[in-house]
């Protein structure tokens, strides 16, 4: 398959999985906190995973490069939340109707589905094989942060099937992002560990600012440490299988 | 026999240089929330990448066997904080209670993770005098933000700053009782390695998530935690990179 076609795939792959996220909601019964809980830390862990990757590939190319861009990652996540008004949001607040708080959450999620689009396609430009395994575990990741915004927006009355058309259509910039990242990345390889870097800080500060300090507003310390890690241990462990360059 | 001694006075010198990572806290009050919270965040930024750069050095034996370490160290937490919460009366440092806890969970996991740091220096001295001096400065400056990570879970308990500096000395302690057999059967001692830095690497992250990121986000903003969690893992890591 073309280079492009693979990103262009497995990106689309990436954003289709969010329709997945419905899944636990089927039962019509309002899923438990701790399960939300657990769904953030499970986002969480698989973020730091594919962070994780994704240094060891930066490194190799650039360390300086990788820590400026990082810093520009995070930077731009906190400047973006600041800008949108939704630093500090609280991505769970069920019982919150107000029609604001349901575009807040919609936007957050378009905002960071936007930095995952950015790691696939720079993870793609260090090998396809690579590519494909973040690709997936972002993939995996998007599941339970669309099971989180179904919640909301069933809670408000949309349908389930129109929460995942949602679910998905939030995550769309993904696929556009990965293929125009990776499409620099290629051109102009000096890019490349600068691209990894920023992705790895708005991966990270995410995790930071988001995804944990949910989860432990909904379940147990110990119970999200150990879910977070699992998630973590998995994508490190296939990341080394793959042989990531 | 000389070069033995030479292998035991070197890792000394980067246990005491752990004793210098306390330094940051003689310059900020380390006692009031906010203090603590940013304290837990930069520990556990430090923590986390420190993690990563083990994790990656033990993936370079095997990954399996890293990964395996690092179950062992997760349920080698479990079972100290089961253990902690089962006994009466903790003191440490004239603290008591839930902060006392903490600080031994920290010192165990740190002294711990020193065990495999020490295996990894002794192995690593099987390269010459030049390479030994080389990675002793590196194991020594890389001890600095491990002796700032357990400050700052120890000071804003109200431990005194000399006293801080000494705990963190007592946790690298088992780099030099350790970096000597580990030269010595070096053979013996490599396969072990991956278990070992996994295990330390679990652990270290365990307790980031189970202490460290939870106090943080009790006592301070969200946004200001995470920044200060990124950015000292992404500082880390280069650290650790450039040694």
């Amino acid at each position: 398959m073309d280079a492009t076609l693979t990103v262009l795939f497995y990106s689309s792959v990436a954003a289709l999985m969010a329709g997945l996220g419905v899944v636990p909601l089927l039962s019509g019964r309002r899923p438990p906190l701790r399960l939300i809980g657990w769904a953030n830390a499970l986002a969480a862990g698989l973020m730091l995973g594919v962070a994780y990757a994704l240094v060891r590939a930066g490194l190799e190319r650039g360390a300086l490069a990788v820590g400026l861009g990082a810093l520009g990652g995070i930077a731009l996540v906190f400047l973006s939340h600041r800008a949108t008004g939704t630093a500090g949001l609280e991505i769970n607040r069920m019982d919150d109707v107000r029609p604001e708080y349901g575009y807040q959450v919609i936007l957050v999620n378009v905002l960071h589905a936007a930095h995952e689009g950015i790691a696939i396609g720079v993870a793609m430009a260090v090998s396809l094989p690579f590519g494909i395994l973040m690709a997936l575990a972002l993939a995996v990741h998007n599941i339970p942060e669309a099971t989180i915004l179904s919640s909301i927006v069933t809670n408000r009355g949309l349908r389930l099937g129109n929460a995942a058309l949602l679910a998905i259509a939030t995550n769309l910039n993904q696929v556009l992002l990965a293929v125009v990242m990776f499409a620099v990345a290629v051109a102009a390889p000096a890019v490349l560990p600068w691209a990894l870097g920023f992705a790895v800080g708005a991966l990270i500060y995410l995790v930071m600012v988001e995804l944990l300090p949910e989860s432990y507003r909904e379940a147990g310390h110990t119970s999200i440490a150990l879910v977070t890690l699992v998630a973590m241990g998995m994508v490190v462990l296939l990341q080394d299988r793959a042989q990531g360059p | 026999m000389n070069e033995t001694l030479i292998v035991f006075i070197y890792a000394m010198i980067t246990a005491v240089a752990t004793g210098a990572g306390a330094l940051p806290f003689a310059f900020l009050d380390g006692l009031s929330p906010r203090v603590a919270s940013y304290a837990n965040a930069l520990a556990a930024g430090l923590m986390l990448g420190a993690s990563f750069g083990l994790v990656a050095e033990g993936t370079e034996y095997g990954s399996a066997q890293t990964v395996a370490g690092g179950v062992a160290g997760v349920l080698f937490i479990l079972a100290t904080q089961r253990w902690l919460s089962g006994q009466d009366e903790i003191s440490f440092g004239g603290v008591r209670g839930a902060g006392a806890r903490q600080m031994v969970l920290m010192m165990v996991v740190m002294t711990v993770h020193s065990f495999s740091e020490g295996v990894a220096v002794g192995v690593s001295f099987g390269g010459g005098a030049a390479l030994a001096t080389v990675i002793t400065v590196a194991i020594a400056v890389h001890n600095i933000p491990e002796g700032l990570a357990i400050t700052a879970v120890l000071r804003p308990q109200g431990v005194s700053l000399p006293k801080c500096a000494g705990w963190s000395i007592v946790s690298s302690l088992p780099q030099p009782l350790m970096a000597v057999p580990a030269f010595l059967f070096v053979e013996a001692v490599r396969p072990a390695l991956p278990y070992g830095l996994g295990f330390a690497a679990g652990a270290m992250v365990f307790m980031v998530l189970v202490e460290l990121l939870p106090e943080a986000y009790d006592q301070g903003p969200r946004p200001a935690v995470a920044i200060l969690a990124s950015v000292s893992i992404i500082a880390m890591v280069l650290f650790q990179h450039y040694l």
